[in-house]
């Protein structure tokens, strides 16, 4: 689903004329199967979520290939990845990203605007995925109302908008407590359960690595281990 | 756009203020073009064409006969011809015995008179012999009346047989009279000019023949009479001499024919008038009065489009986490865009349509306003009918199609930059 190809990738940062090179990722090969929860677990700076960024097409390779399910990606213009997100991505962030101004309905309707869905259409599946993952009687409520856990279920319902294959999240569980971490990572087990959609869990917790079928440990860069599906985990998270 | 209601308040209404000035400003060229215009033009066809008279060994005829007639009709592009002949004797009518105001009796071709387009303000136009048109004054009341004062409506009479009073003297000095019957099936315009009272009778060439077979003279021409001098012997021109015309009107298919038909018949000696010769001039130094005053109010526009670009500016940067969502989760480059650029259109259509109808009202009240203060305090009187702002329809809908397009052009520099942001940066909360 997801296949990565000797990719590095590196920043260039500092003014002009006194810029200074920061490798970030080195040379790594990737394969993310259908169907499977993957999760990446590293310390802080040690590329996790620039791999996340190279997946979602928000910065690109300094070298090697992406692909994502089934399409080469390195070299889409913006507004081709724009499309192909839209069409294939679904989105978690550790601070939910909500729009402050919208409400939980329109936030979670967002998608479903861009693509082009007529309204009546639009109301049937947003109300039936609020429902879905718990929050339908707060559709009306803007994020500011609503506690970090019906916050990251409205954001939830906005992923899997589009019925997209994949799901990439960064730290979706982050600024949860216990109660609604175990509750979130039981529905995402139970969408990649009956869905059948792919999961790239970013994160430095244990719990969340636990859920995964297999965790890919990143260390400075480079990948430490990258058991494919079925094997056993070997990691330590550091 | 809704976090800040007074900022596009503001925006929204220095549009307005731009967009009400552009029209404002242009609305005198029009109105002085109108009523400059209106004043050369008159009750007059743009299309019709004046015939004076034609070229002559000693000079110039006033009237032309019949064959001139025919050769007028027969000019390529010529409508109609028209003429009016007044009845040479006063013609007593009345209606159910009340007595009709006396004016002309005035014969003309109704079939001409239905191509050129003869102004009625009830009724139709003849169609049998024995119908007649009478003038919007013809029900005046024999006293008291003052030019600016309404009549008493004429069309009570619409339907309603006029008795026409004609008189002869014979040649013995006996005078003899006779009435004619018609039916009044149609009440003329009534004259854009206050001082003007048309209070003639409108006949056809039917009725026009029998008062002449009553008469024996040519267009009804009563003899002098009898206790009046008469050296020269003069004897009005008979049934069979040779029939003059007066009041002649080309009126051409169109506008733009007028030149080429004054011209042709000019070529051919005859001395004709039309306004569209005067209008071509006049028209053309207010084209280019009127661009100049929309050139100027469009600045105004411009003044105001640096409001619309500050505001894009501000929304941009206020939301810019919030595109920088959008754009994670998939919002084309475009769709951002359009965003934008739909909130800036937003932006010139409520102006426009706000300054619209501030530049009407302002365009009433000045009409309303000006010729009072005028009068009051200059002490000179304004011409009746004249309009200092006039707004066509097209002016209301350029001036607002160029705040649409200033509003959009300012807008689409804040939109272009909306669509370069970093998602990145945005979801760090870093801009």
């Amino acid at each position: 689903m997801i296949e990565m190809i000797q990719v590095s990738h590196r920043f260039v940062i500092g003014k002009k004329g006194r810029e200074r090179v920061v490798p970030v990722l080195h040379d790594i090969d990737l394969h993310v199967e259908k169907g499977e929860i993957v999760a990446i677990v590293g310390r802080s700076g040690s590329g996790k979520s620039t791999l996340l960024n190279l997946m979602s097409g928000y910065i690109h390779p300094t070298s090697g290939t992406i692909r994502v399910a089934g399409q080469a990606v390195t070299g889409l213009s913006e507004g081709d990845w724009a499309n192909f997100r839209l069409a294939h991505l679904g989105f978690m962030f550790q601070s939910f990203q909500l729009i402050p101004s919208m409400t939980a309905f329109e936030n979670a309707e967002l998608p479903l605007v861009l693509k082009g869905i007529d309204v009546a259409e639009r109301k049937k599946r947003v109300m039936a995925l609020l429902h879905q993952v718990g929050v339908a009687e707060y559709a009306g409520h803007y994020p500011g109302e609503l506690s970090g856990g019906q916050q990251q279920r409205v954001s939830v319902a906005r992923a899997l908008m589009l019925n997209p294959p994949i799901v990439l999240a960064d730290e979706p569980t982050g600024s949860l407590d216990s109660d609604n971490e175990r509750q979130l990572l039981a529905l995402i087990r139970e969408l990649n359960r009956e869905l059948g959609i792919t999961f790239v869990l970013i994160t430095h917790d244990e719990q969340v690595a636990a859920t995964a079928h297999r965790t890919i440990a990143l260390k400075d860069g480079y990948l430490l281990n990258a058991p494919r599906k079925g094997e056993t985990h070997s990691y330590e998270i550091q | 756009m809704k976090k800040n209601k007074t900022r596009l308040f503001m925006t929204v209404l220095a549009t307005a203020m731009g967009c009400a000035f552009l029209i404002v400003l242009a609305s005198v060229g029009f109105g002085l073009q109108k009523s400059i215009v209106d004043k050369v033009v008159g009750d007059r066809l743009v299309t019709a064409i004046d015939v004076y008279g034609i070229a002559s060994e000693d000079g110039v005829d006033r009237q032309i006969d019949e064959k001139g007639i025919a050769y007028l009709r027969s000019v390529d592009r010529v409508k109609a011809v028209t003429y009016r002949n007044n009845v040479r004797q006063t013609i007593r009518s009345t209606v159910d015995g009340v007595a009709v105001t006396p004016g002309k009796v005035i014969n003309v071709d109704f079939a001409a008179e239905t191509a050129a387009g003869f102004g009625l303000s009830a009724g139709r136009l003849p169609q049998a012999d024995d119908e007649v048109v009478i003038g919007y004054y013809s029900r005046m009341p024999a006293e008291g009346f003052k030019p600016g004062d309404e009549p008493p409506s004429a069309e009570e009479w619409l339907g309603k047989t006029m008795s026409m009073e004609a008189s002869q003297f014979e040649t013995d000095g006996t005078e003899r009279k006779k009435s004619f019957s018609v039916k009044i099936v149609g009440i003329a315009a009534k004259p854009s000019r206050e001082w003007q009272l048309d209070n003639s009778t409108y006949v056809g060439n039917a009725a026009m023949g029998n008062i002449e077979s009553f008469t024996g003279t040519q267009w009804g021409e009563q003899r002098i009479a009898p206790d009046k001098e008469n050296p020269e012997g003069y004897e009005p021109p008979g049934l069979q001499d040779p029939r003059q015309y007066s009041e002649i009107q080309v009126i051409a298919e169109g506008a733009r024919h007028v030149k080429e038909i004054a011209e042709q018949i000019r070529g051919q000696g005859y001395f004709v008038h039309s306004v569209a010769d005067e209008l071509d001039q006049i028209n053309l130094v207010f084209l280019i009065m009127k661009i100049g005053l929309v050139f100027v109010g469009t600045i105004a526009v411009l003044i105001a489009s640096i409001g619309i670009y500050n505001t894009m500016t501000m929304a941009v940067t206020e939301r810019a986490q919030d595109i920088g969502i959008m754009k994670a989760i998939g919002a084309h480059p475009s769709a951002i865009r359009r965003i934008f650029l739909l909130e800036s259109a937003m932006i010139g259509v409520l102006g426009a349509i706000i300054g619209t109808a501030v530049a009407y009202v302002i365009s009433m009240a000045v009409n309303a306003g000006l010729p009072l203060i005028i009068e009051g305090f200059m002490d000179e009187k304004v011409p009746q009918d004249f309009r200092f702002s006039f707004i066509p329809g097209y002016l209301a809908a350029l001036s607002s199609l160029i705040s649409l397009a200033v509003a959009l052009l300012s807008g689409s520099r804040p939109a272009r930059r909306a669509t370069r942001i970093d998602v990145l940066r945005a979801l760090r909360r870093d801009l």
